[in-house]
């Protein structure tokens, strides 16, 4: 019985802020002349059903980046440590894995290993410099993160505007990387490739480091109160080295999962402008920087935005009501963290 | 005393509360005249505040009526409550610090001239105030830079400046030093003899006695009785509040052995880098309880800290066992037989989200056995709970329960527990009775003398004069950041106590 208590004691808040958003999106189409019931089915159809399952697999494409992007996020939340720099560290993820994969000769599943590795190194690496920055100097890593996202994104911009430029394309982007290199399909003619079922497994490997073992315990235990982690023993240094590079690594893994499976090449942009790292962030606070709420968490974003598509196709309401539903459940989610709604009495001594 | 033949300035009437299935009041009645003193008493979780959180608007009574000044009222929170004559001094003080005293006082209530803060009649009215009462205060000082005792002052000003005519004081005395709870004292009484009501929540019978005309005992939710204070003990107040004779604890005898704690010439700076410590030198010998007394804010967090490595000195050495630890991380000085209890309890000595199992957990997590293999073995982390719930009769549900859950009594053994768990020679504890109930301070101070008498070594940090006076073998006192005097056990009085906190010897 209790587990299934403790389990459902954190979904109130999620739910009730996913409610609010609904209803909240439902007025506004009222108010502007359309049929939310209309809008919300389209929304559903066009994320999950129709087109045979091709609605569906769109939405689990999208959900991988969304997934890994959230799980880069919580797994710092949850630790006390604010990794706002989760886009600085894909792009240099996806960079590193494109760099590596067209460099090294050959091709095959070795040089797909090698650019991986490559890619968990260089959003490892960028997340560990923050960490850095904040034991030695205490530079906040809220705003170390935040800032590193700039000199990341523009670096990767300008290589692959000059020294990287595929010349014949015309475009920023780099040269196509090897077809032995690209992750394998799922399924004959599907877009859906390996990484998806990456990102998966990474989430349910997390789940895992977190609930079960003892860095994970000390993870926990330092995101509820940093000082009795450390007045019982934790090292919060050494945690927050550990935490920072996982974290960056798994936003690079994201990266990596893009570039090989879905681009097949870096293309400038291309990691930032679907604001995977910034839909990750809503996600991890969505679900309380649990790394399974971030699978369901992420594939309801996921499919808010394919949905999104499918709405506007059928009733004429902007799929950007999309990107409105997801900034109002982040908004009912941090009301409650600011007032507390549903929150228990405190006790007192009398 | 004429208190009973005034008439009621507020009446409660069968009032019920109820949080979640748990029964917080149970038809209590109440009525405290004007001009009276009424000791509200009960150990934690009996409802005290709770009853007065009703009172003064904070909480919606499932039952019962409230008529204060003969009228039944209804608040729907504090303002109502402030606005029929009420005035509530709470534990933690709602006070802004980077305001002056003035400015704190007319806080929502503020003398304007034109539409425009009036800061002249503010002060003026506030010092008027102040003189009247003989509370004594500077209206210009800012609040972040008094001590406790004059804040509590501001608090009560506070009140007054409303025209509170019913005022209520929650474990007033709790972050006092002796002479400021003597000067509270003479305040309350002349409130009182001015015809307030003063209603003083407390544990401390010593205090109910000598303060309140008649005082009240909750247990569990009820009224367990009310007595004229000049007609009962404080043994039969403490029956009624637990419903059985409380034995005081024994005096263990101890068998000094080697020095464990050296604390030499140590400095450490406090918060704004202002010095905290100025060359301290202590020791604690195996066997030995050592008491440290002080007004708070003169050193003894600073010192509790500084030995359990939260803090890093600034000069001067911390051997443990012999071993200099002055600059070690803090899991080295616990692999060393640190245990430590900091006063924060939920601020540094739970995770109070956490489980209780959990909050056993840290700092025993690398153990094989509970974590083989890097993996929790959650079976005998929780039978390892169960165990000391059990044996600190914590009062708690289940072991996966958060912590939050617990009474403060609970979650001070929950700490101390967990502590004394360790293969421990050093047990550094602050305040381990503060805000506790008396069975839990009876389990508490059993616990510190099988330590010491076990041969481990306590610097005991209290201001609990009493507490140091039962279960320490020589209590030093510090003041300004320094070792002012030292007494042994039998030589130690509260007056003498009293007179090295204050500096003046």
């Amino acid at each position: 019985m209790r587990p299934w208590r403790t389990a459902l004691a954190g979904l109130e808040g999620p739910l009730v802020a996913v409610g609010g958003a609904v209803a909240a999106g439902a007025l506004f189409m009222v108010a502007t002349g359309h049929d939310p019931l209309a809008a919300y089915g389209a929304m559903i159809t066009g994320a999950l059903g129709g087109r045979g399952l091709g609605n569906l697999l769109a939405t689990l494409l999208r959900a991988a980046p969304i997934v890994g992007m959230g799980l880069a996020a919580a797994v710092a939340f949850r630790a006390g440590f604010f990794n706002l720099g989760g886009e600085g560290q894909l792009v240099l993820g996806g960079l590193a894995g494109a760099v590596v994969a067209l460099a090294l000769p050959g091709g095959g599943l070795l040089t797909a290993l090698l650019a991986t590795l490559a890619a968990l190194l260089a959003g490892g690496l960028w997340a560990l410099a923050a960490a850095f920055f904040e034991i030695r100097f205490r530079v906040p890593l809220l705003v170390s993160t935040l800032l590193m996202n700039y000199p990341a994104r523009l670096f990767a911009s300008y290589l692959v505007n000059h020294p990287l430029r595929d010349v014949g394309s015309g475009l920023p982007q780099t040269e196509r990387i090897a077809g032995g290199v690209e992750l394998a399909r799922l399924g004959a003619g599907g877009r859906l490739h390996l990484g998806v079922l990456v990102v998966a497994a990474t989430v349910l490997a997390a789940a895992f480091v977190v609930r079960r073992t003892r860095v994970g315990y000390r993870m926990r235990m330092a995101g509820l109160n940093a000082r009795f982690a450390r007045a019982g023993g934790v090292d919060l240094d050494r945690l927050g080295y550990g935490v920072m590079f996982s974290s960056g690594a798994l936003a690079g893994l994201v990266g990596a999962v893009q570039v090989l499976g879905v681009h097949h090449r870096f293309i400038d942009g291309s990691l930032t402008d679907p604001l995977w790292a910034w839909t990750g962030l809503m996600v991890a606070l969505l679900c309380g920087s649990r790394p399974l709420g971030v699978l369901v968490a992420g594939l309801f974003f996921a499919a808010v935005q394919t949905g999104g598509f499918g709405m506007e196709r059928a009733t004429e309401v902007p799929r950007e009501l999309s990107r409105v539903l997801q900034a109002l459940i982040i908004l009912f989610v941090a009301a409650q963290a600011r007032f507390g709604f549903g929150g228990g009495e405190r006790e007192g001594t009398g | 005393m004429a208190a009973g033949l005034a008439a009621p300035a507020f009446e409660l009437e069968g009032i019920t509360k109820r949080f979640g299935a748990v029964i917080a009041n149970d038809a209590v009645d109440l009525r405290v005249a004007a001009g009276e003193i009424r000791g509200l008493v009960g150990e934690n979780g009996a409802g005290k505040t709770t009853l007065m959180g009703v009172l003064y608007g904070m909480h919606r009574p499932d039952g019962g009526t409230i008529r204060v000044a003969g009228r039944t009222r209804r608040f729907d929170s504090p303002l109502d409550a402030i606005r029929a004559g009420l005035g509530m001094v709470h534990q933690h003080f709602m006070l802004f610090d980077s305001l002056t005293v003035a400015e704190n006082v007319v806080f929502g209530s503020e003398p304007a001239r034109g539409g425009v803060f009036d800061l002249a009649a503010a002060r003026r009215r506030v010092a008027r105030l102040a003189e009247r009462y003989g509370l004594e205060v500077d209206p210009d000082s800012r609040v972040g830079r008094l001590p406790v005792g004059v804040r509590q002052r501001v608090e009560i000003l506070k009140a007054l400046y409303r025209r509170a005519e019913i005022l209520i004081l929650d474990e007033p005395t709790a972050v006092l030093t002796p002479g400021e709870q003597s000067a509270l004292f003479e305040v309350l009484r002349r409130l009182a003899a001015e015809g307030a009501a003063v209603v003083f929540i407390s544990h401390k019978l010593r205090e109910v006695l000598e303060l309140c005309h008649r005082a009240t005992v909750l247990r569990g939710g009820r009224v367990t009785g009310t007595v004229e204070t000049a007609r009962t003990t404080a043994d039969e107040l403490s029956r009624l509040m637990v419903g059985k004779k409380v034995v005081a604890p024994q005096v263990p005898v101890h068998e000094l052995g080697a020095t464990v704690l050296g604390v030499e010439s140590l400095e450490v700076r406090g918060r704004h880098g202002r010095s905290a410590l100025h060359g301290l030198d202590l020791t604690v010998r195996s066997g030995e309880i050592v008491g440290v007394a002080g007004v708070a804010g003169n050193g003894q967090s600073e010192l509790a800290e500084a030995v359990a490595g939260l803090r890093p000195p600034a000069a001067g050495r911390v051997l443990i066992g012999g071993a200099d630890l002055t600059h070690a991380p803090i899991a080295l000085r616990r692999r060393a037989g640190l245990a430590y209890v900091p006063e924060d309890r939920d601020g540094t000595g739970l995770a109070v989200a956490a489980s209780v199992a959990e909050n056993l957990l840290m700092g025993f997590e690398g153990e094989p056995r509970l974590a083989p293999r890097g993996v929790l073995d959650a079976e005998a982390i929780d039978a390892r709970a169960r165990g000391v719930v059990e044996r600190y009769a914590i009062q708690v549900s289940h072991v996966r329960d958060p912590a939050a859950t617990l009474s403060g009594g609970n979650r001070q053994k929950l700490v101390v527990g967990r502590e004394l768990l360790r293969d421990a020679r050093l047990l550094v504890v602050e305040q381990p009775t503060r805000g506790v109930d008396l069975s839990s301070i009876e389990v508490i101070h059993r616990a510190l003398g099988d330590f010491s008498a076990a041969g481990g070594a306590v610097l005991l940090i209290s201001s609990e004069l009493n507490e140091l006076m039962t279960l320490a073998d020589r209590i030093v006192v510090m003041y300004g950041g320094r070792l002012v005097g030292e007494l042994e056990r039998d030589n130690a009085s509260e007056e003498r106590l009293g007179l090295l906190m204050a500096g003046a010897a």
